[in-house]
């Protein structure tokens, strides 16, 4: 494939949003417009330096997570829990969620009444007060391009759609469907350690890529590991 | 007020009233009937409330004007009282119909009603054969008349139901997005399961459509080949036309059930599509409420880590090594410029496979071919030299022969080979020959 380089112009604030987690949306036009143009140039470039750039149809990019290291963090879980809730609150209310988180929007007066009513699910991803929702989701939610704060109201953008596409997931699993009328445990997500998440927030340098420090393993323990996937390959 | 008990009669035992004076009334009043009709769409009204849907749009009229009014309204059969409730008002149920076709509103039919008219197709055209049958040509052509009737209240009927449709998608869509849900859709719901749904298994090859469309073809082409043979009892024209009808309306059925599908399906699925949402996210919690946050299997669980690269190397050298991209600047291309001369010698073209077996033929009897390319190109490249060496002493044109492994020095490298003595293939064949005529 041809790369002119010249003509991307945007490659420096391209990756560095893409690398920290970001979707890009038509809320960044600039950066927007021109993945839009030069989509397989990007796609190309991110390729061949080791990144899997998606573009949805629905009007947002972003970079596929390290499937070896495939694990929901504790942001994933609390986000995908506010949406739940908040599908679930709008419904209530008798408001289209569908509207309201694509593309549409909620005042943060709203978020009191909603701590209020679901306090007890919100307890389960550490949320207790509205300043701790804010941090927590909302500015997780701003920080990752999934909505945008303007003045006491957040907007919800077309990335949304990620966790659109959890509820759908959610309601077509049917052995989630069956195992809630069952004594049997569910299948668990393995975590990361909690604490690179924190690490990710408390970080004012987007650009902070020192690792996260989750290799507690030892280097005799690593060849240990190494050699039976080997043996277990072999069989 | 009081009205005259008369016209609260059944329709039949009124007189006649001359149609020119009711459609003279419509003419003259549409301005106020217009804007009735959308109330009457939707319900009764009680006279009170005629009054003062009246007075709203003629400010200027007197109480008496308005009496005076639904008077006529009243005796031109235009408006009628709602049975068991003389004090509530309906529009005339035929000029309902008539003004909603003036106004462009359609009120969807039951797929019912189609499959009725298809059944009395299906009758009539037994009725047909059987008038044929019995050469009554008076019979068959009332019978003929009655199809064709018939066939065009089915078209009118399709004509309004699609109208009727695209209404329904337009209320859909333009409805306010902060309405409950359920109600948004209702109406499209409602309409594909009364409606689209059943049109499609009526429509199908097997349904009840098809089947009547086929039985009606049938009589009317088997009619016109007995005409010719058994004579004529009805013009062939009529028959062709009635014919040419069913096939329009067959035509019609599928286009119009293929426009409710456009219009009502992608808004069916966006229905179909919230609820699944929403149902999801209700589910979700559910389970979080019963297990805890972990609950919601993983792999349907969007991932946020930081995205790892699978290039060699760590993330701090890819985002360097990204920074120095986006920094890149190509170095300007200089090409030689044709006015210019070249110091010192020219470089020398490379040597093609023909002019060096010729070298090496001209070279023949070669007792060491590395020694010998050696000598022919003392500066040349170990790679260039090695190739040289297979490439030649490989050619048939020469006959080799192997020697001791010894050590060559090229220019860079030292190189440890056997290497041949080569000598001409013919030489080696003439040499052969001899040696085999001195044996014999």
């Amino acid at each position: 494939m041809h790369l002119d380089l010249s003509e991307m112009t945007q490659l420096a604030p391209i990756f560095r949003e893409l690398f920290k987690g970001y979707h890009v949306s038509r809320r960044d036009p600039e950066l927007y417009a021109q993945l839009s143009n030069l989509q397989d140039q990007y796609r190309g470039l991110f390729k061949a330096l080791g990144f899997e750039l998606v573009c949805d149809t629905r009007g947002f990019y972003y970079f596929v997570p390290d499937l070896a290291a495939a694990q929901v963090n504790k942001t994933a879980q609390r986000l995908a829990l506010f949406t739940f809730i908040l599908v679930e609150h709008l419904a209530d209310q008798g408001r289209d969620p569908v509207a309201v988180l694509d593309g549409g929007s909620l005042g943060r007066d709203e978020l009191p009444s909603l701590l209020e009513k679901y306090r007890d699910l919100f307890l389960q991803a550490e949320v207790q007060t509205q300043e701790e929702l804010e941090e927590k989701i909302m500015r997780r939610m701003t920080q990752l391009g999934f909505a945008a704060e303007e003045v006491g109201i957040y907007r919800f953008l077309p990335p949304m759609h990620r966790f659109l596409d959890v509820c759908l997931s959610v309601q077509q699993d049917r052995d989630l469907a069956a195992s809630l009328h069952s004594a049997l445990p569910l299948p668990a997500p393995v975590l990361i350690d909690e604490d690179s998440d924190e690490r990710l927030l408390e970080t004012d340098d987007p650009l902070d890529l020192t690792e996260f420090d989750e290799s507690a393993e030892t280097e005799e323990q690593a060849l240990a590991r190494a050699i039976a996937e080997e043996q277990e390959h072999d069989a | 007020m009081q009205y005259n008990r008369r016209f609260y009669l059944p329709v039949s035992d009124h007189p006649m009233i001359e149609p020119k004076r009711v459609l003279r009334a419509l003419a003259e009043h549409w301005a106020l009937l217009e804007p009735l009709c959308e109330h009457f769409d939707q319900g009764t009204l009680s006279l009170s409330e005629l009054r003062l849907q009246l007075a709203a749009q003629q400010l200027e009229s007197t109480p008496q004007d308005i009496t005076t009014l639904l008077d006529v309204w009243i005796r031109l059969d235009i408006l009628v009282p709602v049975a068991k409730s003389p004090n509530r008002f309906e529009l005339n149920a035929q000029i309902h119909d008539f003004l909603s076709y003036l106004r462009r509103e359609h009120r969807l039919g039951l797929c019912l009603e189609i499959e009725a008219y298809l059944r009395h197709l299906e009758r009539l055209a037994g009725y047909i054969q059987e008038a044929f049958d019995a050469r009554d040509a008076n019979d068959l052509a009332r019978q003929l008349r009655l199809l064709d009737m018939r066939v065009r209240d089915v078209l009118k009927k399709l004509a309004n139901d699609e109208q009727a449709l695209v209404a329904v998608a337009e209320r859909a869509k333009t409805s306010d997005r902060q309405i409950p849900l359920r109600q948004r859709y209702a109406e499209v719901l409602a309409t594909w399961d009364e409606y689209v749904e059943p049109m499609i298994q009526l429509v199908n090859a097997d349904g009840a459509f098809e089947q009547g469309v086929r039985k009606v073809e049938n009589v009317l082409l088997r009619m016109l080949t007995d005409q010719q043979r058994l004579g004529h009892l009805v013009d062939d024209d009529m028959l062709l036309r009635t014919h040419a009808r069913i096939l329009e309306m067959q035509t019609s059925a599928q286009l119009t059930l293929r426009h409710a599908r456009e219009l009502l399906l992608p808004l069916r699925e966006e229905a179909r599509r919230h609820n699944a949402v929403t149902r999801g996210a209700a589910l979700a919690l559910s389970a979080i409420r019963r297990r805890g946050i972990d609950a919601v299997p993983q792999a349907a669980m969007p991932m946020f880590t930081r995205p790892q690269s699978t290039f060699l190397g760590s993330a701090n050298q890819v985002e360097a090594y990204v920074y120095a991209l986006a920094r890149f600047e190509p170095k300007p291309a200089h090409f030689p410029k044709a006015n210019i001369t070249r110091k010192g010698e020219p470089p020398r073209a490379p040597r093609t496979v023909k002019e060096m077996v010729e070298r090496c033929e001209d070279a023949l009897p070669m007792p060491d071919l590395m020694v010998w390319l050696l000598e022919q190109e003392p500066t040349g490249a170990t790679d260039e030299l090695l190739y040289w060496f297979s490439r030649l002493s490989r050619d048939k044109r020469f006959t080799r022969e192997r020697l001791e492994r010894r050590e060559y020095l090229t220019q860079e490298h030292r190189v440890s080979l056997r290497s041949f003595a080569l000598l001409s293939s013919k030489d080696a064949t003439t040499e052969n020959s001899e040696g085999t005529a001195h044996a014999s």
